[in-house]
């Protein structure tokens, strides 16, 4: 202890000053932080706004419907998580398992039970109960499917089977309620998942029209591409707000949600494209060419052997993108109104109560919190992806 | 027997893959065509229906609005509002790049450190700034720190009585005296300073003696700008609180130090990492030769690891100054004018919102190339030139 | 666009969701304020029924986009009728519904007693409305040199007024007096300056080039006004009806009026219903009454916005 004390603290007159210097900022900093926290913060705002945060004005009979799609999800992605084959690197121990999943979802499950906290009612600590209820059940069914006869069932029949009762359960949640009522947390992953969603066509399109050696394609994808790439995304939505109506004829009448989707998914494309286009970069040239010698057409040898290739070594990047649109769908909120997470945080501040209390810090932090702990998990993951995969290694 | 010989027989044109590329080819280019025409239709068919100009005519009109800290009389055209515009923009452009470069450098390198502490100070700030939204961070400057934290001018800081810090601005110590002047009179004397280092450096390698050239180049540039100052006359202002404002020094918009503050502390972070990056991803051989030949290890990382790095790094720092960039676009949600709030402005007076804001792209398109263009020439020049 | 509507069944009317005394959304999340009433009269007027409007709230810089693309019939959003408003936004101004001015806001503690005094202040307005430009001209006018920045919205002025960033705050007479009524301080730590510094007429707006809408929305306002003028309210329109001689209102009330050749109902070929001025009355309630349920609770007086015989500037043209 002393050892690695003196050998990574003090190793010399200099290091001595510099440990003594940025210990005390960290300690400073850490202080203020729980400080803050835990004593002098007033939460109140946030918890009596806790639902305006996290779903905007979504009505409240409705509200069991969100609870339920939450719920299959949570079901359909244990469930798929564990009816795949059995990974090779599980610790020994149950000790070591559990430690292993702390890991993994600690934070997440940290940040949940934060806010079953905050909200303070039974009904929060109830549905957090359902979800634990709910991975457990979805976990115990892909085990059934790893280890009885359901072992028959093809891969796609088993994703499709868990796939569709979240995806019928979120349709009919969003089909009940006008989007203008949605808001708060839950808008800014609508956004960011519709928005990659239906931006990976286009983007792969582009990156292969980049690449192609049609000149015309070529020249085309390279304009579209790097046009969008000089825009600021902020003036982009700004343009779309005033102008989109312009081009579209009358009849259809743009929501701001329409609109935040549509750039968006345009923007998205051109930078998913250049990330794709470093994928297909990177097949070495001899899988095209073996495609060729088997007298595959060059349709074929693209969606069939270098594309699948280089979507899987671009995962991380990929998710790097969908983390930062993740991020961007902030903009929308202040370019085009959309009732986003930190659009309401700075508007609760402005509450008759809360007015003039100088409750900006408090409201950003928990804005701040939620972002941050979304982030950082999906970046944590795509590193573990891409470990798993051995990108960079086979 | 003799083998039957055959000659390929003739493609047909329609199956011919030459004319197949071609006719693809084509194809897009109208299919693209048709929905240009198509939306370009809309446009003008919605456009006629409102008789709103279509043209560059509003640059023409008068602005109606004042820029703060600027002397743009309401009466002239849209067009010298854009202009300024465009300024701000570079403005926050240059500074922003500058500091968060050194910035990011500084952290990039303390991540990297042997010292425990500065290696987790390093590490908080980075996984901490990195995961949070830039207007995050923007709001946070503006409406926590410059609307909240800072004191009101009545109450305003007066950090060393050299600064009035309120929220009304950051007021700095300012120099009497033409500027335009004083900028010739400075990149003159860096370039006597450059001159006179060189000169040292080739007399250093014929002799070869030791030479800290860099160091006298320094002092004749300290030298030459004191020399500069007196011969011309130039003062020093000093600002304090005044009524309501303050007088003397420049004033830095709340606005423009907010803005710059999250822009400096988003990019930093951005460029902590992939200085560190570039720097783990020079060879262990450099660093182990540079150990080998004896080089102390401020020399190591100075003359052999950080130039190696650098050159790595240049293509990822040049899309992150790109970011800064079109980041800065977000100036107008604070009331900073920059590029993006001249144009938002202009459209709510009554120049056409299509013209306004492609005009504004157009011109965030061209700062776009100019940087990459910039970038690239350093970049090549930089290149290793391989056998 | 008449036919439209008609179609539709309901008017889209641009507006917005909080300016106090004008537009605002209460908790069943209906709005309720000046303009939402008069959203309210031109609904009554061409469909009948008050309550057949869809109203769509709109951001200060995309009031006008949203009427030149058709997503909105009508804009009732205390915007003010300028030429360059005119000519070249593509849009119609018709009759004025309020006769304001730009004023100045400051803090009661803060000295100013007059604009005149406000030398060099900081002045917080919105971005791309009339008041930019007016407190500009205003500053350069009496040598003021004011520095004035624009925000996007109310909300981020008052968080600046309120830290003390903006000297003053300078708007259209009736938003101050609004927004003064909700100050989370009180209104009394606010005081408007009494000086007045522009013509701000707050007048509705359709999209150039449909004369028939125009007239249509224009006779539907002008109704409330001429109510007045008759004396007719909410409360008595039923009676007075009824029971007057009164050739001028009977006409005006649409109902039939005893001529040598037999009843007859006055129909100017509006593309209204006949009776349209009476459904406007009944439902939503004359200039005045509309003015002091909204307007006279912020302590604004009716001053210009009074009728023409009574000190004030509202004319109704004959309905004849």
């Amino acid at each position: 202890m002393i050892t690695w004390m003196r050998r990574n603290l003090f190793r010399s007159i200099t290091d001595t000053i510099l440990t003594v210097i940025s210990g005390s900022i960290l300690g400073y900093v850490i202080f203020q932080v729980f400080q803050f926290v835990f004593i002098t913060g007033r939460w109140e705002i946030i918890q009596v706004n806790l639902k305006i945060l996290l779903v905007g004005r979504f009505p409240e009979e409705l509200m069991f419907l969100v609870g339920f799609s939450i719920l299959a999800t949570c079901f359909s992605i244990a469930s798929l998580a564990s009816g795949m084959n059995r990974p090779i690197d599980q610790p020994p121990t149950l000790a070591g398992k559990l430690w292993g999943l702390f890991q993994r979802f600690g934070l997440i499950i940290a940040t949940s039970a934060f806010l079953i906290v905050l909200a303070g009612d039974m009904a929060a600590v109830l549905f957090g109960a359902y979800v634990v209820l709910s991975i457990f059940a979805g976990r115990l069914f892909g085990l059934a499917r790893r280890n009885t006869v359901l072992k028959r069932l093809p891969g796609w029949l088993w994703v499709a089977i868990n796939a569709t009762l979240p995806l019928v359960l979120i349709f009919l949640t969003m089909g009940q309620a006008a989007l203008e009522e949605w808001g708060g947390f839950l808008i800014n992953f609508y956004l960011a998942v519709v928005s990659i969603a239906l931006s990976f066509p286009l983007g792969v399109m582009l990156a292969l029209g980049r690449r192609s050696t049609l000149p015309l394609l070529r020249w085309l994808s390279t304009a579209y591409i790097e046009l969008i790439r000089g825009a600021p995304l902020f003036v982009l939505l700004l343009l779309a707000g005033v102008a989109l109506e312009f081009f579209i004829p009358a009849s259809i009448a743009p929501d701001a949600i329409f609109r935040a989707v549509t750039v968006f998914t345009l923007f998205t494309a051109a930078y998913l494209a250049e990330v794709i286009r470093g994928g297909l970069q990177s097949i070495p040239k001899g899988q095209a060419e073996a495609g060729k010698a088997l007298g595959l057409s060059t349709f074929r040898i693209t969606f069939l052997i270098t594309l699948p290739q280089a979507l899987r070594n671009v995962i991380p990047a990929q998710i790097g993108q969908f983390i930062s649109l993740f991020k961007d769908t902030t903009l929308a909120g202040v370019a085009l109104s959309v009732f986003d997470l930190l659009n309401v945080g700075t508007a609760i501040t402005k509450q008759d109560d809360y007015l003039g209390q100088g409750l900006i810090y408090e409201s950003l932090a928990f804005v701040g919190l939620l972002f941050w702990v979304g982030s950082y998990v999906m970046s944590r993951e795509s590193q573990r992806i891409e470990k798993k995969l051995g990108v960079g290694i086979r | 027997m003799s083998p039957q010989l055959s000659t390929p027989r003739k493609v047909p044109f329609f199956r011919d893959i030459r004319t197949l590329k071609w006719a693809l080819q084509i194809l897009a280019l109208l299919a693209v065509f048709a929905m240009l025409y198509w939306l370009y239709g809309n446009y003008q068919e919605n456009v006629a229906k409102s008789s709103i100009q279509t043209d560059l005519r509003f640059l023409d009109n008068p602005a109606n609005f004042t820029i703060p800290g600027n002397d743009l009389d309401q009466s002239q055209p849209v067009r010298d509002a854009f202009v300024e515009g465009f300024l701000n923009t570079l403005r926050v452009a240059f500074i922003g790049i500058a500091l968060a470069t050194i910035l990011g450098t500084l952290i990039g390198i303390a991540r990297l450190s042997k010292n425990f502490m500065v290696r987790t100070l390093g590490t908080v700030y980075v996984e901490l700034v990195r995961n949070l939204p830039l207007l995050l961070l923007l709001t946070f400057m503006n409406l926590a720190v410059v609307l909240q934290a800072f004191p009101r001018i009545e109450n305003a800081w007066l950090p060393l009585d050299l600064f009035v810090v309120s929220n009304r601005g950051i007021a700095i110590p300012w120099f009497i005296g033409s500027p335009a002047q004083l900028g010739i009179g400075i990149l003159s004397a860096a370039l006597l300073a450059f001159v006179v280092a060189k000169i040292r450096i080739r007399q250093a390698d014929k002799t070869g003696k030791q030479d800290r050239a860099w160091l006298v180049g320094i002092a004749t540039f300290v030298v030459l700008v004191i020399l500069i100052w007196l011969l011309f006359g130039y003062g020093w202002e000093l600002p304090y609180v005044d009524g309501r404002g303050t007088t003397g020094g420049l004033r830095l918009d709340p606005s423009f130090f907010a803005l710059v503050a999250s822009l400096v502390i988003y990019t930093s972070s951005h460029i902590a990492e992939i200085v560190r990056g570039s720097i783990l991803a020079v060879s262990r051989g450099q660093g182990e030769a540079a150990d080998a030949i004896a080089l102390s290890g401020s020399q190591k990382m100075r003359l052999i690891i950080l130039p190696q790095a650098f050159r790595i790094a240049m293509p990822a720092l040049g899309n992150q100054y790109l970011n800064l960039i079109k980041n800065s676009s977000l100036g107008a949600t604070i009331s900073y004018f920059e590029l993006t709030q001249i144009a938002q402005i202009t459209v709510g007076n009554g120049s056409p919102a299509v013209p306004a804001f492609s005009l504004t792209l157009l011109v965030y398109l061209a700062i776009s190339l100019v940087t990459s263009l910039v970038v690239n020439f350093f970049n090549r020049r930089l290149a290793l030139v391989e056998r | 666009m008449l036919d439209s509507v008609i179609a539709a069944g309901s008017v889209r009317c641009g507006t917005r969701d909080a300016l106090p005394g004008f537009a605002v959304l209460n908790d069943s999340g209906e709005h309720v304020g000046f303009d939402s009433d008069f959203c309210r009269v031109i609904a009554a007027a061409v469909l009948g029924d008050a309550n057949a409007v869809e109203m769509i709230d709109l951001e200060t810089a995309d009031r006008f986009t949203a009427l030149q693309s058709g997503a909105i019939d009508v804009l009732v959003r205390n915007t003010t009728w300028t030429a360059t408003r005119d000519g070249s936004e593509g849009a119609n101004f018709l009759q004025p519904t309020f006769y304001d001015g730009q004023g100045m806001m400051v803090t009661s503690d803060s000295g100013y007693s007059k604009i005149s005094a406000m030398n060099g202040a900081i002045i917080c307005v919105a971005k791309g409305t009339t008041t930019e430009g007016n407190a500009a001209l205003e500053s350069s006018r009496l040598g003021l040199n004011w520095e004035i920045r624009s925000f996007d919205e109310t909300d981020l002025i008052l968080e600046a007024f309120l830290a003390g960033q903006c000297d003053g705050w300078s708007s259209d007479v009736s938003q101050l007096t609004g927004l003064r009524s909700a100050y989370p301080n009180g209104s009394d730590a606010l005081t408007i300056l009494p000086e007045v510094f522009s013509k701000e007429p707050l007048a509705p707006a359709v999209l150039d080039g449909d004369t028939a809408w125009a007239q249509a929305v224009n006779w539907a306002i002008l109704a409330t006004i001429q109510a007045e003028e008759f004396g007719i309210t909410s409360a008595n329109v039923d009676s007075i009806r009824d029971t007057t001689e009164d050739v001028g209102i009977l006409r005006f009330l649409g109902a039939e009026v005893p001529g040598s050749d037999g009843a007859a109902v006055l129909d100017p070929n509006l593309s209204l219903p006949t009776d349209f001025a009476y459904q406007v009355v009944k439902q939503v309630g004359n200039y005045g009454e509309i003015f002091a349920r909204h307007l006279t609770p912020l302590g604004l007086d009716r001053g210009l916005n009074s009728l023409w015989n009574d000190g004030g500037i509202l004319y109704a043209p004959p309905y004849r």
